[in-house]
């Protein structure tokens, strides 16, 4: 793998308040070239007969991610940047544990080939110093790739955090989601 | 005579819509591609930047333009997907014609050229010059705009030439001519970064102009408050500070009161209304006695809620105001738009940083080819086809005799009411789809069957050229160079990232073809689409829309030019009125009364409901084009009828139950899709499909008197639910409907 | 994935097959009265690789998530209907690990160059193995000189005439092997080296040594044919040491790379039979979007899994995160962040 050119600097930080739902990343997400034409970024009505509210989620690249532990076929591996990559073709069994045990619900089953793939923050753009195509394209700024400085710029009154609570257990990412001013953790009721 | 040849069938399965998707490993060549094309998306307004990735004379893929300041990548799913068409099976690649049984056959471009030749002059010489019509379209380049205007007036010498653009924004272009004499937004989107308070009016953003989400989102993270007006939850609602859920039809009581409430507490910039501005005290008038709690009554929007807004927008200190077509397809959408335009005025919030007003133009071009001479009443440079200084000067760029100059012509919709009467005979189109995209589609339907002659010019053989006696195969707005105008006003570079493939020919080939065989060559010699700019520069000239100054290399240069831009060594202009010189014939902003009066159909027992019309974010207008890209297709499958569940429940309807819609045009049948999302009495369902899933079977064919837009956000209708539940979406074949 | 440097259990057991692998050498051999000395190399080579992939599986079963579905796929296979159990494994079988069909919607071609290596692979195994092992031998019938016989343990399976096409067959069968190997890797070479997803994604050890092996191995074995067909045994020493040490490092490489996916494979059906049982067991529904979304039995499990893992994602009133399906989750957590949001007074900024 190419880690030569994977820029360091900048970092992935998701506001799904921002998100209008348009689906430009789900259509960009088909374009990397990992995907072959699969969308692997979420993309959905949060409760559609009662609002428009849409989340957008990319995988958040847990530091110890459960997808990688609960695989029975050892397909899912981290990276020394902290990528955790989708299913390694050769061993994925297609089981789905990855798929039910992520606590945000991002790998993907494609059925028909038995396979679990997952967002891999575009690693064929991001080895190469390039942005995510989903966060390149984003026109609302739910999904922005950039420094800690312009976050911090463009959006004074937020904080990122990468602390996330379902039930007993804390998560800690590599992607950032912004809350407000302050917040340390997000804690998923 | 203009029947169609053939089983509707038979010919969507020889010409689509076929969803179109790119190979899983991408399109050969993408990984390599020989040029990446810098150049703009083909769809809306906004005019994304994009990058086209080219293989071997076929767009291959995309990668975004991270340098062009109104986008700098971003891009909406559309503009996404917008490479598939070159490479697209339905692509048309050689003439065709009718034949009665068979359908449509290829034949040769010089059989299809004579044959039109020889029935414009059959039709003219027995008819008269007017029953020839033309109908053209603003996703059209500057420079064919400007061409189709003088085909039109000086090769078919016809006065009845409209465009598409008829169902766009002309309300908006009408209003903005009265209030200032000019009709463009009057600042660019970087001045919503530091705007206070944000009025978005009937105008679905987050769906229609994505990318301008960023702008309006940019302005709240720097605190700005928004106030979005629209019967639905759209999704810029849902976190808007106060949505005015506002009933279809009665927008300008809303305005009205609002300025009755600037008004009597004194939130006016008197200053500003002194000296820069007429007809206040008639306009004051007009409102007088539309109190918050009248304006309840009729608007359905609880007073306090108008009250807040009004206080917003009284105190703000920067402003911006926004509309689109919510406001503006009725029939009585320049009372809307003057209606924004007052509020707008009363508090002087214009021509200066971060106090903007504009109508956000829905199509590719609407900007541009609003300005030059394909709208039935105007000529280049937004000049009047009745004014005989304007007449004179034209005539002269054009060579020809002022009395030759055809007159103001028919309106789209009275062009679709003259061929129904039989006042018309020939229509030659381009870049319209008015059998999807025009309201009363039966009825327009009958008045292409009664055509004695038609040929279309299209990429594509869409529903309307099913009617055709002869499809010319045109070009992409990447076959082609040319410039066109953003909804910011500013003028861009369209670049010809490859050739029509097969047979098919650039649109200005064709068009100067025509004018070739009808004997004015002369007139009509370019050497290529510089050219044809450099001759629209020259006749824009002292026009309100002055493109003089600008140059292809200018542009280039500069990622675009603001008009107006009289000389070379003028920057152009990105935000207007700073000058406060408005350019009425007093020089002044004008006050424009807008009294609330009833839309063109009100609810009554046999139709009890609101309907309301408008769009997706994955398809753009008729569909001609997105219907035929696979993954826009499978994001919103097939049109939805959108029902408040009290209403559902007034009317027994379960989720997902098929609905016969009926009004006093027509009826079709939808899946329901109860949401809580949208006002009790008004239902929404979109427009893009064609047949018999088309919304606009249903919509009326009432104009505005002014702008002669047709009247698509407000009707009445009845529901009858069929007690069936329909198939899955994704099962759904509405995309080809026939 | 927290694993000690050495597994006693698995030693143990890896230990054991391959002294009970050897012993089965001694005695399929006749006694090595079979056993072909020259090969005696390979023997060390596959010996040991049958150790690495022993010792490799052993661990692999131990982790929670393995462990589990390895304990239901047996249990399931042998209880209740047992016959139409072995049918459904056996017709998985055929579908999945012989004809690999999952792999023809990701490419057509990509499925035809995965079945050529099967093919040749497979085929090379199943006659090189028991070559090397003594467990095949060819002799010339008693009073003939032209029909050979075809022993398998000692036992006589076949016999053929000299010249006939199933002894051309037979005798070439190893080259056939690699030719479907050698096109079959080449198709997948080149889209490694060209595909820019595969490019940023692969490693050299991980994915391009394992083809670039499978090569080696297939042409120096055909050069070994060719050298003393047609070129008098031209090379032929050197060759031989070269296709030896090919094939040497792809068996003591099975455990560890990109060959385990080999042994690994039949874990699939595993899936597939604990998807169906689960599914006669019910399904569970989730709470947000209100439709079901994988089986109870699933989901109980990985609850139990990821215990043992040392993750807890259960709340305080007893439900558990691992309760929502994945757009349950997503919503959930898309919903929690507007409550934070609300509460912090501000959407935006």
């Amino acid at each position: 793998m190419n880690y030569t050119s994977f820029n360091k600097n900048e970092e992935f930080f998701v506001d799904m308040q921002r998100c209008i739902g348009c689906k430009a990343c789900e259509m960009a997400c088909a374009e990397c070239e990992t995907n072959g034409q699969e969308s692997l970024i979420h993309v959905n009505y949060v409760d559609r007969a009662s609002t428009v509210q849409t989340t957008v989620q990319v995988c958040m690249h847990c530091d110890d991610p459960v997808c990688a532990n609960v695989c029975p076929a050892d397909a899912i591996s981290k990276d020394e940047n902290g990528i955790v990559h989708t299913a390694n073709t050769e061993r994925c069994i297609g089981c789905s544990n990855c798929v039910m045990a992520c606590p945000f619900g991002v790998p993907k089953k494609e059925e028909s080939y038995d396979l679990m793939m997952k967002c891999t923050m575009c690693f064929d753009r991001t080895s190469v110093g390039k942005k995510p195509m989903c966060a390149t394209v984003c026109p609302s700024g739910a999904l922005f790739f950039g420094t800690r400085a312009e976050i911090q710029e463009m959006r004074p009154n937020s904080t990122p955090i990468n602390t996330f609570i379902f039930g007993q257990e804390v998560v800690n990412t590599k992607v950032n989601i912004m809350m407000p001013k302050g917040s340390t953790e997000l804690i998923i009721y | 005579m203009a029947k169609l040849p053939v089983a509707e069938e038979n010919i969507v399965t020889k010409f689509g819509p076929h969803k179109n998707y790119s190979p899983k490993d991408g399109y050969p060549g993408r990984d390599e591609p020989d040029a990446l094309v810098k150049t703009h998306c083909c769809f809306c307004g906004m005019q994304c930047g994009i990058q086209l990735s080219v293989k071997d004379n076929k767009v291959v893929g995309f990668e975004p333009w991270m340098e062009f300041p109104f986008n700098e990548g971003r891009l909406c799913p559309k503009g996404v997907q917008r490479y598939l068409q070159n490479n697209h099976p339905d692509r048309l690649l050689s003439p065709l014609k009718r034949v009665e049984g068979q359908g449509f056959v290829p034949t040769s471009w010089d059989e299809a050229m004579s044959k039109t030749v020889s029935e414009i002059k059959r039709i003219q010489e027995k008819y008269g010059n007017d029953a020839f019509s033309m109908l053209s379209g603003v996703s059209l380049t500057n420079e064919k705009s400007y061409l189709v205007g003088k085909f039109a007036r000086v090769a078919l010498k016809t006065k009845n030439l409209d465009y598409n653009g008829r169902l766009c924004m002309v309300s908006a272009g009408a209003g903005n001519k009265k209030a200032f004499g000019l009709d463009r937004a009057s600042n660019n989107y970087s001045d919503l970064e530091y705007a206070e308070v944000i009025i978005v009016a009937g105008a679905n953003i987050s769906e229609t102009f994505p990318t301008l989400t960023h702008w309006i989102w940019k302005a709240r993270d720097r605190g700005a408050k928004i106030i979005v007006i629209d019967p639905r939850m759209i999704p810029l609602a849902r976190t808007a500070d106060i949505h005015l859920d506002v009933r279809p039809g009665t927008d300008s009581a809303l305005y009205g009161a609002m300025l009755k409430y600037l008004v009597d507490n004194d939130m006016l910039d008197h200053d500003f209304i002194d000296n820069y501005t007429s007809g206040f005290q008639e306009t004051i008038d007009a409102v007088k006695d539309y109190t918050l709690e009248w304006a309840e009554e009729v608007t359905g929007i609880n007073k306090n809620k108008i009250r807040e807004a009004a206080e917003l927008w009284g105190k703000a200190k920067t402003s911006f105001l926004l509309h689109a077509r919510g406001i503006e397809h009725h029939s009585k959408g320049v009372d809307n738009v003057v209606g924004c335009i007052n509020l707008v005025l009363a508090t002087g919030r214009i021509g200066r940083p971060y106090c903007g007003y504009g109508t956000i133009t829905g199509q590719g071009n609407g900007q541009g080819g609003r300005e030059h001479g394909h709208k039935c009443d105007q000529l280049p440079g937004n000049r009047d086809i009745e004014n005989p200084e304007h007449r004179k000067y034209i005539s002269e760029v054009w060579g020809i005799n002022e009395k030759d100059m055809p007159g103001k012509g028919l309106s789209a919709y009275e062009i679709i009411e003259a061929i129904h009467r039989g006042e018309i005979k020939g229509l030659i189109s381009i870049c319209f789809n008015p059998l999807v995209s025009l309201p009363n589609s039966n009825y327009v339907r009958e008045a292409l069957e009664k055509l004695e002659y038609y040929v279309c010019i299209d990429f594509f053989l869409n529903e309307t050229a099913r009617h055709a006696d002869i499809v010319l195969p045109g070009s992409l707005q990447e076959e082609e160079e040319g410039t066109t105008t953003s909804a910011e006003g500013r003028v861009i570079r369209i670049r010809q990232a490859v050739t029509p493939p097969g047979d098919a020919r650039t649109d200005t080939s064709i068009i100067l073809e025509i004018a070739k065989r009808l004997g004015v060559e002369d007139k009509f010699t370019y050497e290529d689409s510089e050219a044809i700019f450099n001759e629209l520069r020259v006749a824009s000239k002292g026009g309100t829309a002055d493109y003089n100054g600008i140059t292809y290399k200018r542009i280039e240069d500069n990622m675009g030019i603001f008009w107006p831009c009289p000389t070379e060594d003028h920057p152009g202009t990105p935000r207007l009125w700073e000058d406060k010189k408005f350019k009425t014939p007093d020089g002044k902003a004008h006050f424009n009364p807008a009294p609330y009066k009833l839309p063109g159909e009100v609810t009554d027992v046999d139709y009890p409901v609101i309907l309301t019309t408008g769009r997706v974010v994955s398809q753009y207008l008729s569909g001609t084009q997105t219907r035929r890209i696979g993954k826009l297709v499978d994001q919103y499958p097939e049109p939805l009828l959108e029902i408040h569940p009290k209403l559902a429940q007034q009317f027994g309807i379960k989720q997902r139950e098929l609905i016969k819609v009926s009004t006093r045009r027509g009826e079709g049948i939808f899946p329901a899709n109860i949401v809580e999302t949208i006002r009790e009495d008004t239902v929404f369902i979109p427009y893009h499909w064609s047949g018999k899933k088309s919304a606009n079977q249903l919509t009326p064919g009432t104009l505005d008197p002014i702008s002669k837009i047709p009247e698509f956000k407000v009707c009445a209708c009845h529901l009858e639910p069929l007690n069936e539940i329909a198939p899955p979406s994704k099962e759904s074949t509405a995309y080809a409907s026939v | 994935m927290k694993n000690k440097t050495y597994n006693t259990k698995a030693l143990l057991i890896a230990t054991g097959l391959s002294i009970f692998m050897i012993a089965l050498v001694f005695f399929g051999s006749r006694k090595l009265q079979n056993f072909d000395a020259a090969l005696v190399t390979y023997l060390f080579g596959t010996v040991f690789a049958f150790f690495g992939i022993v010792y490799r599986y052993s661990v692999w079963l131990q982790r929670p998530p393995t462990w589990i579905y390895f304990k239901r796929g047996i249990t399931y296979l042998v209880t209740g209907k047992v016959f139409s159990h072995f049918w459904f494994a056996t017709k998985e079988s055929v579908e999945n690990i012989a004809f690999q069909k999952f792999i023809y919607p990701r490419g057509k071609y990509r499925w035809v160059a995965h079945f050529m290596i099967a093919v040749g692979c497979t085929s090379a195994f199943l006659i090189t193995i028991p070559l090397t092992f003594g467990w095949i031998h060819f002799a010339m019938a008693p009073n003939t000189i032209s029909t050979y016989e075809a022993y398998f343990f000692g036992f006589k399976v076949m016999d053929f005439e000299l010249g006939s096409i199933i002894a051309f067959l037979t005798f070439h069968a190893l080259n056939w092997s690699s030719y479907l190997v050698i096109f079959g890797s080449l198709y997948y070479l080149r889209r490694r080296l060209t595909n820019p997803g595969l490019i940023a994604t692969q490693s050299f050890e991980g994915d391009l040594l394992p083809l670039i092996l499978l090569i080696a191995i297939s042409v120096t074995g055909l050069g070994l044919t060719y050298s003393y067909q047609f070129m008098k045994g031209f090379a032929f020493d050197f060759l031989a040491v070269l296709h030896a040490v090919t094939v040497i490092m792809f068996l003591i490489w099975i455990p560890f790379g990109k060959f385990f996916h080999i042994i690994q494979r039949p874990a699939q059906i595993g899936a597939h039979i604990y998807k169906k049982e689960g599914m006669k067991m019910g399904m569970a529904v989730c709470p947000h979007t209100g439709e079901e979304f994988a089986t109870k039995l699933h989901i109980q499990d990985l609850k139990t899994v990821t215990e043992q893992l040392g993750f807890d994602f259960s709340h305080e009133d007893g439900t558990s995160h691992l309760d929502l399906s994945p757009e349950g989750k997503r919503s959930r957590l898309a919903q929690a962040h507007l409550k934070a949001r609300l509460e912090g007074g501000n959407l935006f900024g």
